[in-house]
């Protein structure tokens, strides 16, 4: 009996320590669900995506995403903060919308999730941040077997993972496909880690599908090698005069 | 052992002294300022804590308990994804430079 009401306490607790530290709404069914849809075309994120983002607004906006993503988007090689610059904007702002919806577990951006109310301002920082050429240096597998870990990486990469995310890695913009060309090795690692394990929430199932049979062994060697890729055009050229690649 | 003394008070003063200046780069280098605002002073929500002029053992018992996890309420989960970037050493720089903000 009293671990009975042990356990109904701690439950009743749950929603008050959700919303506190919480994301802005209420924590949402995700892949876990067997309801879950990916990429339901509903909410804020259908009417950001309508609307023509204004790089020059945007730019104003990122500001305060700039603080940890940096400026240029490279954010961190260790892989805390993903590189973004370049990302298609539909991406970004299905990532956010998902955040702010409670679908992608990721407290450190709730608040920020929580300011960036506004679809148009959503449309605008996004058409900024995929506006800005993709930082030529970024991390990199490390390891003193880089070569064998790319090699073996590209034969898994290109059995399965190309079909969806291209050659270089580009990704598919109408489709919700991320580029990876520029990523940090950490960072895609930790993705591919979190979504095959269910802890990315608002993972397309298809892809938990295709990533459940990889060990990690496999993972390294894959995140090595999308590391590795790049998208000619997109990357920044050296000098300060190349800032942004693609003008929209 | 006079010049050997003289030489170890400088080194103290030398390394002692950019306490602020190092305080204020890790701030900004570790993304304390996207949350805190500029010196502290301008948190991005207002359930977020001013930071200037707090006391410095209370900031850095602040920060090592959420790094640690001992803190874990309200909205230190935000915090904790982050505290991963700092070491103790930097933690204390961190607070040692707030806790002289006015």
């Amino acid at each position: 009996m009293k671990k009975f009401l042990a356990l109904a306490f701690s439950i009743a607790l749950i929603p008050a320590i959700c919303t506190a530290g919480g994301p802005p709404a209420a924590i949402q069914a995700g892949i876990e669900s067997k309801d879950y849809k990916w990429n339901a075309q509903e909410g804020e994120k259908i009417e950001a995506l309508k609307l023509k983002g204004s790089v020059k607004d945007g730019k104003e906006g990122y500001e305060v995403c700039g603080a940890c993503h940096l400026p240029s988007g490279a954010g961190r090689p260790d892989g805390t903060f993903p590189q973004l610059a370049g990302q298609h904007t539909t991406v970004l702002i299905k990532q956010m919308a998902d955040i702010r919806a409670g679908l992608r577990d990721n407290p450190t951006m709730y608040p920020f999730a929580k300011e960036l109310t506004d679809a148009q301002e959503l449309a605008n920082v996004s058409a900024y941040i995929e506006s800005l050429c993709i930082p030529a240096v970024h991390g990199m597998y490390e390891g003193t077997d880089a070569a064998k870990q790319v090699a073996d990486g590209k034969a898994m990469y290109e059995k399965e993972c190309i079909e969806c995310h291209k050659a270089n890695g580009e990704g598919v913009k109408d489709k919700f496909y991320p580029v990876l060309a520029g990523q940090h090795y950490k960072y895609l690692l930790r993705q591919m880690t979190e979504i095959r394990d269910g802890h990315r929430r608002n993972a397309n199932p298809d892809m938990v599908k295709i990533i459940k049979k990889y060990d990690n062994t496999q993972l390294v060697a894959i995140s090595a090698y999308q590391a590795s890729l790049s998208m000619p055009g997109s990357t920044c050229k050296a000098g300060p005069a190349a800032k942004t690649s693609k003008k929209k | 052992m006079k010049t050997k003394l003289l030489f170890a008070a400088a080194l103290t003063a030398l390394t002692s002294a950019p306490v602020l200046a190092d305080g204020a780069a890790l701030y900004a280098e570790k993304t304390c300022i996207a949350c805190h605002g500029k010196e502290g002073k301008k948190p991005l929500t207002a359930t977020y804590p001013k930071l200037s002029g707090q006391n410095a053992a209370y900031l850095e018992a602040q920060m090592l308990d959420i790094q640690s996890g001992t803190r874990a309420n309200g909205s230190s989960a935000a915090m904790k994804g982050v505290m991963h970037l700092v070491s103790a050493s930097e933690i204390k720089e961190i607070a040692q430079y707030l806790s002289k903000l006015k």
